[in-house]
């Protein structure tokens, strides 16, 4: 079976909602069922089949041809499956992810994996702000699955995470791992102001040290602990670093002390 | 002369018309708000009524003091209550320039119920702490805690980190002061507005948190704009959300990044804009921006605007109802110099009558 492609056709002139074009919502349908679907979100909606040309029979195995900064929701809630985007998506791609892949070969807008349980994302470019972070009004962000971001990544990249990796493989922006609960943040590149502001526990290992780190975290020295090497090599082996990151004995920061105080933060080179 | 279709004078009832035309046909349109609680109200009828999108005027800086709410939630007295039973009061970084002389009445006043008529004062400093906007206020009874080398929310979050007993690797002036006194108080009080962004917001109400284990502890919010605040209590008790808010679907969404005005317009996803002032302010000039419509105090047509109505201002030229955090609710105002001038909610029921031929049901 090939697989369910949609071709844009043009720029669209407003957001779209992708979320209803995912495997599992899509599996069983006919292509003129889902022509039919409502992706606009103006007051005179436009229809998939206004914006794409729908081809292809596989609704496991979704591609789209084609990307654009104001296609939204890209992936929601998806279970199982695959979607490939051949561009930029807009905000929120993989909201509330429980499995299957999702790459984007673009950029990303904002809260791409917001809230996401499961599975894995994977960005060519740049996303905005908020990787894995929760909407306005959620307690948690990213609850499980891995963030692969091969470009650089915005401010507050996994807010309020409880669980799962994120990646950002050329740095990101201030306060990451804002009062993270839990989960690993891994960055290479420059990190911005305050990494792991508020943070209770989970880590974030860096390559360099941070530029600006709150003075509440503390400094434990360099450590000999397993955890480094394991991790590496699982990095490795997940084909997102093709060196080791933190080494045998990398320098540890133990925070953030204004909550709890059980994170920590590592990196290879002081 | 109140009314103008680009340049040209016209009747209020033609511009009114060619206003209503615009609604109707936009396919997405943004309403940019700033009026007292009336006007707001009819806007947001007025929103919902032609699926537009609204935030305030000052949307940029509200977000974040929104998003406290929203997003953190927290420990909030009024300032009525802070007067009468507060023995501690913390500033916790500059203050507008709009709340200094609460903060002078409060300094003059005693607490008639707590503290044995006594309350100390402490005020959190940092590096570049002017985010509040406007002249510093300095307490003559504060004690100043904080640090020139680190910015007011590393500060709370060394405080925060001492009050727990844990370590932190920097020290600051007063700490030991404000820890004892702090031990003592019985109903400590942080003033705050929006400090500087909202990681800075959350490390203070998780202070307050940590504290409320063993003792009472509250936050005085200063809104950054009372009126921009009344808007906010207004589309939350109509809608359910606080602005940034859309009915492009035909039910309110609040998305705080989705429904950014500014950046619809700048993204070119609006392509009409209502903006609506009772101050002196006109909309921001911007090229190749979508048409504008404009209701505004001034005597002229706003340059570039497809139609411009005069509006009047509540409290100088007709009556109206504002919030105001000095008493932390709704108060009218009655018009310091009544003229002629229509007010917002006058004008939107002119708009909801060409659009549907009936009046607006408020």
């Amino acid at each position: 079976m090939t697989p369910l492609t949609f071709t844009l056709r043009n720029e669209p002139e407003e957001r779209l909602d992708l979320s209803g074009l995912t495997p599992d919502r899509l599996a069983g349908m006919t292509p003129a069922e889902i022509a039919k679907l409502r992706v606009g979100t103006s007051r005179r909606p436009v229809a998939a089949g206004d914006i794409f040309k729908i081809t292809g029979t596989d609704a496991s195995n979704i591609v789209f041809s084609g990307g654009s900064g104001r296609f939204d929701r890209v992936g929601t809630e998806m279970t199982a499956g695959r979607i490939r985007v051949a561009g930029d998506v807009g905000a929120r791609a993989g909201r509330r992810m429980a499995g299957g892949l999702l790459k984007i070969e673009g950029k990303a807008g904002v809260q791409a994996g917001s809230s996401m349980k499961n599975g894995r994302i994977e960005i060519d470019g740049d996303a905005g702000e908020g990787v894995g972070g929760p909407m306005a009004g959620e307690i948690h962000g990213m609850s499980g699955g891995l963030v692969i971001v091969r470009g650089k990544a915005g401010d507050r990249a996994g807010e309020r995470m409880r669980r799962g990796i994120i990646a950002l493989l050329k740095g990101c922006g201030d306060h990451a791992g804002l009062g993270m609960i839990a989960g690993t943040i891994v960055a290479t590149g420059r990190v911005g102001r305050y990494p792991g502001h508020l943070m209770k526990r989970g880590s974030l290992l860096f390559d360099l040290k941070p530029a600006e780190l709150s003075p509440t975290f503390v400094d434990c020295g360099r450590v000999e602990i397993a955890f480094p090497a394991l991790f590496d090599r699982y990095l490795m082996e997940e084909g997102i670093l093709d060196r080791p990151l933190l080494g045998p004995r990398p320098f540890r920061f133990g925070g953030d002390n204004a909550v709890l105080g059980k994170g920590e933060i590592m990196f290879a080179r002081g | 002369m109140v009314a103008w279709i680009g340049s040209r004078t016209v009747p209020l009832s033609a511009a009114i018309e060619q206003v209503a035309k615009l609604l109707a046909t936009s396919r997405c349109p943004v309403f940019s708000l700033d009026s007292d609680i009336h006007g707001c109200r009819s806007l947001i009828a007025l929103a919902e009524r032609v699926g537009a999108t609204y935030d305030h005027v000052n949307g940029r800086d509200l977000v974040h003091e929104v998003a406290l709410h929203t997003d953190i939630g927290g420990f909030f007295a009024t300032a009525t209550e802070v007067r009468r039973r507060a023995d501690l009061i913390v500033v916790g970084g500059d203050l507008p320039t709009a709340h200094h002389d609460l903060l002078l009445s409060l300094a003059a006043s005693k607490p008639d119920l707590s503290g044995g008529g006594r309350r100390r004062w402490f005020q959190i400093n940092g590096k570049a702490a002017s985010a509040g906007g406007g002249r510093p206020l300095r307490l003559p009874k504060a004690v100043e805690v904080g640090s020139p080398d680190y910015p007011v929310d590393a500060v709370l979050g060394i405080l925060r980190a001492s009050l727990a007993a844990r370590k932190a690797s920097a020290a600051l002036a007063n700490a030991d002061a404000f820890l004892s006194a702090m031990a003592k108080a019985r109903f400590p009080v942080f003033v705050c507005s929006h400090l500087t962004d909202v990681p800075s917001l959350a490390m203070l109400q998780g202070m307050l948190a940590d504290i409320n284990k063993t003792q009472r502890a509250t936050a005085l919010f200063l809104p950054a704009d009372d009126d921009a605040w009344g808007m906010v209590l207004a589309s939350t008790w109509m809608t359910g959300f606080p602005p940034r808010t859309g009915f492009s679907t035909g039910s309110p969404v609040y998305d705080p990044w989705l429904c950014d005005v500014d950046r619809m317009i700048a993204q070119k996803e609006a392509d009409l804009h209502l903006w609506v002032s009772e101050r002196d302010e006109a909309p921001p000039a911007r090229r190749g921006g979508p048409p504008t419509i404009a209701l505004v105090r001034g005597e002229r047509p706003v340059a570039g605007a497809a139609a411009t109505i005069r509006i009047g201002k509540a409290g100088l030229d007709h009556d109206g109802v504002v919030y105001a955090s000095r008493i932390g609710t709704l108060r009218s105002v009655a018009a310091t110099t009544p003229s002629d001038l229509p007010s917002v909610r006058t004008i939107v029921s002119h708009l909801q009558h060409a659009l549907t031929g009936k009046d607006m049901p408020c």
